[in-house]
């Protein structure tokens, strides 16, 4: 591989990383560069398009949507939404789906065909109508979203792992700890934990951007994030209808979304070409 | 004029369109001095398909529409809501306690059953479930319970094959509206295939016979030759599904589909400047409120807590807290109407009231009149203990513009002093939680509210008997007056007994009014005389097909 | 082979099962659909006798029981707001809206998957790479639904109505809805393609080919795609779900009368024998193509041989 197309790929890689830098700061930065309220209501103000456009004013840079608040705003504010539920649904899942499959690998016998079989069910469940039942339970809401997306991802990490612990329950390595008397958390911890850690964070990161669409369609369905906090599935879902009347309202979320997941979508394959290039094959 | 003679002027009318169906002839081939197609087809993009063709199920306004071009009622309406003659000819009071209606000669169902009294006794059998075991068919659990809502309804009789006489217990001014407005299905074939078959291959005497229904894609329509009006001026009729708006407008505009209904306000414009496109409106009978918990510990599940709405002066500061002006000009650019009386502007007996005015500082004012306190913050209490309302509502059942105004209006309230938590749930659960009562003490929901009945009636019931939708329930004066106006059978004191009631219920303030929705269809060119009307369904008849 | 297909048959049993239990007790959780069958002024006897008319006042597992029995006869009741038979109502949706579909977009996202992989492995870090990438990247970082509704835009309206806005019927309702369906796994198999592709192309039997003087594009196609062909199988086998189920939203955009949509809507209505029926179906169909997925093994990798 020629070094000049080597840099290639990582200027991608790099792209993709500072899209995901910009978004964290959008988010952590919101109230400091918000122009305005993201959630208070100007109907006077309602659709005003942005600062560009015939009619617009720089008081909205990217103009204002169907309450009259400001979209620009509205965008800053609802990156944290759509970033807290990417990560906090993959962690909830990762963590979940770890230990289970560390557990399930481990011991095998009746834990491992219980918690695969569960995960077989959990697979043969259409994920939508899953999410749309349980939030029918539970009220629709920021953690109840994240529980929903997250308890449903557990199944592909346990997998992996699970495969993982099987390959390496009796390598040289690990056979010698435990006759050394290892307790069973600890070789779990200290030695089979790190050598599935790479695969794991790999698809981690295409599952946050799975999981920033899954939003979305969600808010689609009108069990996404309640209103008025400000998400970015949920602007999508409101510009839809306005597609031809007030462009601006769908086209600066779906940007959003479409930047941020290509951007994670460039790291994790980086991610994958660097650590693991087979590791898609046992999902 | 009084009303019974409206009525036979009706019958009138009606006689004449019965013996001379000419003002356009079935072999017309112009109209208006334009070219007509009688063998075209007209596709029609509907948001939802309706998931039942029995009319006792229920006339909600997705099932209407494609009910009521197959089934007729004794009373028809014409474009602009007013009772004309249907199935009957005329209608009338025969002493205080019973209706008579005379009945169409010469109407066939599409399968060739002739319409005639027997037909209409065995359809009210049917409403109030009596002789069912007789007729040997199935109930059916429906829609409107009409033995529960109208108990005073004693008998029925055929006078002879085409009069029949309904008696009740109790002066009853509505009889021929909750009665005459329901669909009628056919005797002989129901009691053969039964009532399952009429959802699978329904079978009326209305100007569109269907022939072919693929669920949640479209329903086929064919015109009925034998119709007993004008039959259609075009022969085939689809009504298409297409769920989101914009693919709907789409279709419109690549000329797949030739109307479509359902038009987002803001699109409404921008159509209407097309010139290929005519956009057409019409006010409807769907009132949207906000309804507010306001009743006693006792009649419903709160843990022993009044509602924190049972103060008349806290209703109506709600009211003056939210700018209805605002939500209708801005969200719904104007296609939408405010409406301070309970009662929909298109019905008979709708007495205009006074706007509630947009007075946030009156509406903070009444609220510390009512005993509810500043608190630090700017937030209001109430005996201590800091007020939160929990507004339930049904996101994506309405529409996105009901979605936009509900978020208006919470922001609106919290303007005055009062933090509203909102909760999005699917219609179903919102249904559950009211239908059982267990709406929180502080609990509030948002909501429409439409109606099949012509006449107010329909709409001052709302806070009487403890229904979903009853929230606030009729203090014993305003009762008084709402059965004095059922049982008042001079229509011009009945009219006034309607507009009384009205101006009361305005000044109770049971709900925070809304607004009153106007709908929107938008039709290719080559579609002739549509004419929304103010009803749930869409009306064909007179429509054509341009050449 | 005899007792494997045994294994796996008892396997896809037990995850049927399994996921019918979980329906079963979950829709209960969501109330019921008595409030539905009643009118507006019911009181709450007469909602208590709609819901003993459902049975639905039963003990629970009661319910579950007579719910089991009814199963293996394909009998799941009627449609509490369609009043039809749950499961004909099901197989009305199935067939042929949601498969057609289905089957559309599983083509569409591995047949256009090899060229595109190909092409990124033989140009690897090159131009033709990169833009297949990020191509069929881009495609899968919207949501379905934007997507298709500015493929309606572009196909329905602006290029003069090239291809029906809705609706069912013909290849040319298919197109739209099947390449928005398909956008998401085709930007996946391409990964999948490309990275096993890149690992067989430095194996020695490749090398071999290659030495014999084999033409490029004869050793890719006859040896090379056969070992990338098996991630992009199992990974198609457990994207099936999301096949089924990702096309909710779809059928709502396209208007596409399928399974997706009839068993969305019965969720807001309670109307527990359609939710069950549904489900019951995607179920079935996941694990039928899962030990169909067992089976392909066997075709395209020799040294994959069954117990």
């Amino acid at each position: 591989m020629s070094s000049l197309a080597r840099a290639g790929r990582h200027r991608l890689a790099l792209a993709g990383l500072v899209v995901i830098v910009a978004t964290v700061l959008m988010a952590l930065l919101a109230p400091a560069l918000a122009p305005s309220d993201p959630i208070k209501n100007r109907l006077i103000d309602r659709l005003t398009p942005p600062a560009w456009a015939a009619g617009g004013s720089w008081t909205h840079p990217l103009g204002t949507d169907t309450l009259g608040r400001d979209v620009l705003s509205r965008l800053l504010y609802g990156a944290r939404v759509s970033l807290v539920v990417g990560f906090a649904s993959v962690a909830i899942a990762g963590v979940l789906g770890v230990v289970l499959g560390l557990v399930a690998g481990f011991y095998g016998g009746w834990p491992d065909d219980a918690l695969m079989r569960l995960g077989d069910i959990q697979l043969g469940f259409p994920a939508l109508v899953l999410a749309i039942a349980v939030l029918a339970v539970l009220d629709a809401s920021l953690l109840n979203v994240i529980l929903v997306l997250g308890v449903s991802g557990w199944v592909t990490y346990a997998r992996i792992v699970r495969g993982e612990v099987l390959s390496l329950k009796h390598r040289d390595f690990v056979e010698a700890a435990r006759a050394l008397g290892a307790a069973d958390g600890y070789l779990m911890l200290r030695h089979i934990l790190p050598n599935v850690l790479a695969p794991i964070t790999v698809v981690a990161t295409f599952s946050v951007a799975r999981i920033i669409i899954a939003e979305a369609s969600l808010s689609f369905l009108g069990l996404g994030i309640p209103p008025p906090a400000p998400s970015w599935g949920a602007m999508l879902d409101e510009g839809r209808n306005y597609i031809t009347t007030g462009w601006w309202l769908a086209l600066f979320p779906g940007l959003a979304i479409l930047l941020l997941v290509l951007g994670i979508n460039l790291v994790g394959d980086w991610l994958r070409d660097a650590l693991d290039p087979r590791m898609e094959r046992g999902i | 004029m009084t009303h019974w003679t409206a009525s036979m002027l009706c019958a009138l009318t009606g006689l004449t369109l019965a013996l001379a169906p000419a003002a356009v002839d079935a072999q017309a081939r112009a109209l208006d001095g334009v070219a007509i197609d009688p063998d075209a087809e007209l596709v029609v993009a509907l948001a939802d398909d309706t998931n039942n063709m029995d009319p006792r199920i229920g006339m909600g306004s997705i099932r209407s529409n494609y009910i009521r071009q197959v089934f007729e009622s004794l009373v028809d309406v014409d474009s602009q809501g007013k009772p004309v003659p249907g199935l009957a000819l005329a209608w009338k009071p025969v002493g205080d306690l019973a209706w008579e209606f005379s009945l169409r000669r010469g109407v066939t169902f599409h399968d060739g059953e002739p319409f005639n009294a027997e037909v209409v006794l065995f359809n009210l059998d049917r409403m109030f479930r009596r002789n069912l075991d007789r007729w040997g068919i199935k109930d059916v659990a429906a829609g409107t319970s009409f033995e529960k809502v109208f108990p005073f309804v004693s008998r029925w009789e055929k006078v002879d094959d085409y009069t029949v006489r309904v008696h009740t217990s109790e002066p009853s001014a509505t009889l021929w509206d909750f009665i005459g407005r329901e669909p009628l299905v056919p005797r002989a074939w129901t009691t053969k295939h039964g009532v399952e078959a009429l959802n699978e291959r329904p079978i009326g005497t209305g100007p569109w016979k269907l022939v072919e229904w693929k669920r949640k894609d479209h329903m086929s329509f064919e015109r009925w030759e034998r119709y007993w009006g004008n039959p259609p001026l075009y022969k085939r009729m689809r009504f298409q599904t297409i769920p989101e708006a914009a693919a709907r407008i789409a279709a419109l505009r690549a000329g797949q589909v030739g109307l479509i209904e359902a038009v987002p306000p803001l699109d409404a414009d921008v159509l209407k400047a097309e010139p290929k496109v005519q956009v057409s409106t019409a006010v409807q009978k769907l009132v949207c409120r906000l309804y507010l918990n306001g009743r006693p510990r006792d009649k419903y599940d709160s843990g022993g807590k009044d509602g924190l709405f049972t103060d008349a002066r806290v209703r109506m500061a709600f009211n003056l807290a939210v700018n209805k002006e605002a939500i209708v000009r801005k969200i719904f650019n104007g296609y939408a109407r405010v409406n301070a009386s309970p009662v929909a502007s298109v019905s008979f007996g709708y007495a205009p009231q006074e706007p509630y005015a947009y007075d946030p500082r009156k509406a903070k004012a009444l609220l510390m009149e009512a005993g509810w306190k500043e608190s630090g913050g700017g937030w209001i209490d109430r005996n201590g203990e800091p007020v939160n309302v929990s507004l339930l509502f049904p996101a994506k059942h309405y529409g996105q513009a009901f979605d936009e105004m509900t978020t208006a209006v919470v922001e609106m309230i919290k303007e005055i002093g009062v933090p509203v938590t909102v909760k999005p749930v699917d219609f179903g659960t919102q249904l559950q939680v009211l239908q059982k009562g267990t709406l929180a003490p502080n609990g509030a929901f948002t909501a429409c509210r439409t109606s099949n009945a012509l006449d107010a009636d329909d709409f001052l019931r709302d806070w009487t008997a403890f229904t979903l939708i009853n929230w606030a329930p009729y203090p014993p004066e305003l009762l008084a007056l709402f059965t004095a106006s059922r049982r008042e059978l001079d229509p011009a004191k009945r009219l006034k007994l309607l507009a009384d009631l009205q101006r009361q219920v305005r000044d109770w303030a049971p709900v925070v009014s809304l607004y009153q929705e106007v709908k929107i269809y938008a039709a290719t060119a080559r579609v002739l005389r549509f004419t929304p009307i103010p009803e749930l369904n869409m009306d064909f008849r007179g429509v054509a097909l341009r050449k | 082979m005899r007792r494997f297909l045994l294994r796996r048959l008892l396997h896809a049993l037990f995850v049927v099962w399994g996921v019918v239990t979980v329906v079963f007790f979950l829709v209960r959780l969501t109330g019921d659909p008595s409030a539905f069958l009643v009118d507006q002024t019911a009181t709450q006897a007469e909602i208590a006798h709609a819901r003993h008319l459902l049975g639905l006042d039963r003990p629970m597992w009661v319910q579950y029981v007579e719910f089991l029995g009814s199963v293996p006869r394909g009998d799941f009741g009627t449609s509490i707001r369609d009043r039809r038979p749950a499961m004909r109502m099901v197989l009305e949706h199935f067939w042929p809206a949601t498969a057609e579909l289905a089957l559309a977009s599983l083509v569409l996202s591995t047949v256009l998957a090899v060229p595109l992989g190909v092409v990124s492995a033989t140009h690897r870090d090159r131009a033709p790479d990169h833009l297949s990438r990020l191509g069929s990247l881009f495609l899968q970082s919207m949501p379905s639904f934007w997507l298709g509704l500015m493929l309606i835009l572009l196909f329905a309206v602006h290029l003069g109505g090239l291809l029906p806005a809705y609706g069912a019927g013909s290849w040319r309702h298919l197109v739209l809805p099947a390449v928005t369906l398909a956008a998401a796994p085709l930007a996946q198999n391409v990964r999948l393609v490309r990275s096993g592709l890149l690992e067989v192309l430095q194996q020695d039997y490749v090398r071999t080919a290659r030495a014999k003087g084999l033409g490029e594009g004869l050793v890719i196609y006859r040896h090379a795609l056969r070992n990338a062909a098996i991630p992009v199988i199992t990974v198609t086998g457990l994207s099936l779900g999301f096949m089924l189920s990702g096309a909710i939203i779809i059928e709502t955009v396209f208007s596409w009368p399928g399974l997706g949509r009839l068993v969305v809507q019965a969720v807001p209505a309670r109307d527990f024998p359609v939710i069950q029926a549904g489900v019951f179906v995607f179920a079935v169909i996941f694990v039928a193509l899962n030990v169909l997925v067992d089976l392909l093994y066997t075709v395209v990798d020799p040294r994959v041989r069954l117990p």
